[in-house]
This record gives structure tokens, sequence and C-alpha cells, in this order.
């Protein structure tokens, strides 16, 4: 966010500093749009689950699971030697829509592997019952 | 006043035509939180994931004031029959 700002800041004084030469055509792009409409957001989970094998959405904090179903999917997930990424929807309800329209699942927690949306808490718990849930995280390098 | 067990009910029997169909309010009678059971046809040929999904769309309406639906079964009649096929020879065991 803070860097769209800045682009968009720095693109104004070029516009009024330099006169000439083809790069203040720079000045002249679009501010960026939607800033805070949840599009940015969208990316922010595109990264998360890109970057981090195992990503779950879930109410609260691993440590301290603020909902019987997202703490089921950490107990759950923790069975495994795989790292786990976390984010607490519960502190930022833009994030909390953003998420739930990149997966088109209305409820929390969410999970994903390797950037594949596999679901919330009783589909979690029923591949780790039969011997799904091991196959899919095998490959994933064991957490440090 | 909250999403009622029989709106949940008919919402999934409407819409997924299901041969059996648990619902349990959880939530102590606000109509917040509900655990499923269901067995339709339309889940076949479905993995897991799909059959929430047809699940969750089923009750896009109910969903909206309902904070906690857990889907304990979502299984085709097939699966369902085996199921309470070896549920039996378990307990008669």
């Amino acid at each position: 966010m803070s860097q769209l700002t800045s682009s968009c800041y720095y693109g104004m004084r070029y516009l009024n500093t330099v006169s000439n030469g083809s790069d203040t055509h720079d000045g002249f792009k679009p501010a960026p749009k939607h800033e805070s409409s949840g599009i940015s957001l969208s990316d922010v989970v595109e990264q998360d689950v890109k970057d981090n094998p195992v990503m779950i959405y879930m109410k609260g904090v691993p440590e301290f699971p603020q909902c019987g179903f997202s703490s089921l999917a950490v107990r759950v997930l923790n069975h495994y030697d795989v790292p786990l990424s976390a984010r607490n929807i519960l502190e930022d309800p833009e994030l909390k829509s953003a998420v739930k329209a990149f997966s088109h699942w209305p409820t929390f927690p969410q999970i994903f592997i390797k950037g594949e949306f596999v679901g919330g808490s009783d589909i979690i718990l029923n591949m780790h019952q039969n011997g799904e849930l091991k196959e899919k995280l095998k490959d994933i390098k064991p957490k440090q | 006043m909250g999403v009622t067990k029989e709106q949940v009910e008919s919402s999934l029997k409407a819409k997924l035509n299901p041969s059996h169909i648990e619902v349990i309010d959880t939530s102590g009678g606000c109509g917040a939180s509900f655990v499923i059971e269901i067995v339709s046809e339309q889940f076949e040929g479905k993995r897991l994931l799909e059959r929430h999904r047809i699940v969750n769309a089923a009750l896009e309406e109910e969903l909206k004031e309902i904070h906690a639906l857990s889907i304990k079964k979502a299984v085709t009649p097939e699966q369902w029959k085996q199921q309470q096929e070896s549920n039996q020879s378990n307990s008669a065991a």
C-alpha cells in the first residue's frame, strides 16, 4: 500500500520538476485506483498462497486460536512436520472479504496447500483421517 | 432471530434432494451454528471439496446469518449404505 502511494507521489514530482524527455510520460500514468477496495488485498492473498506451502487464514493465531474450528485445523496440521503460515482474519475485515472472494468459500478457517485451496476444518480433518493429507504434505520441506 | 434448523433442512431438501439428512442446531438456540449430515446422489463423482461447495451454495442465504457450519458427512447413497453396514457389523462384533 505504502509503495503505491509513494510511486504516485514521485510521479507527481516528476511532472513538476522535469519538463523534457520521455521519462516525464510516467507522470501521466493514471494513479492506481481501488487502493482500498480489495484488489490489492487479493494480490496479498495470491502471494501468500504462492509463497507459503501451507497457508491458513484463521480466527486468532496458531498459538492462540479464537475459534474451535480454527483450533482444530491447526491441531491437525501440527501433526505434520511442515511450516505453517497463518494470518488472523479477525484483525482485518478487508482481508477476510478478500480471502472469501479468492476461494469462493464462506467460512473460516481456510487452508491452502502448495497454492491450492483445500477447504475448511471438516475437510482437513477428513483428509487427515483418510491419509490424503499425509500424501499432500510429504514433499514439503520440514520446518527448521 | 437467526436461522432455524427447519430452514436449513428445507433449503437442503429443496436443492439437494437428499435420501438422508440430519441437521443439528449446535448454537444453543440462537441459530448461528449447525452440524449437517447429508446423503445425496448429487455428490456422485465429486470430491469432498466440491461436495462442500454444493452444500454451501444451497445454503447461500442462510450462511449470511450462520456463523458456524460443520459438514460432518456429505456422501452418496452408495457410500451411506456401506457406512451403515460397516457400523452395524462393528456394533455386532
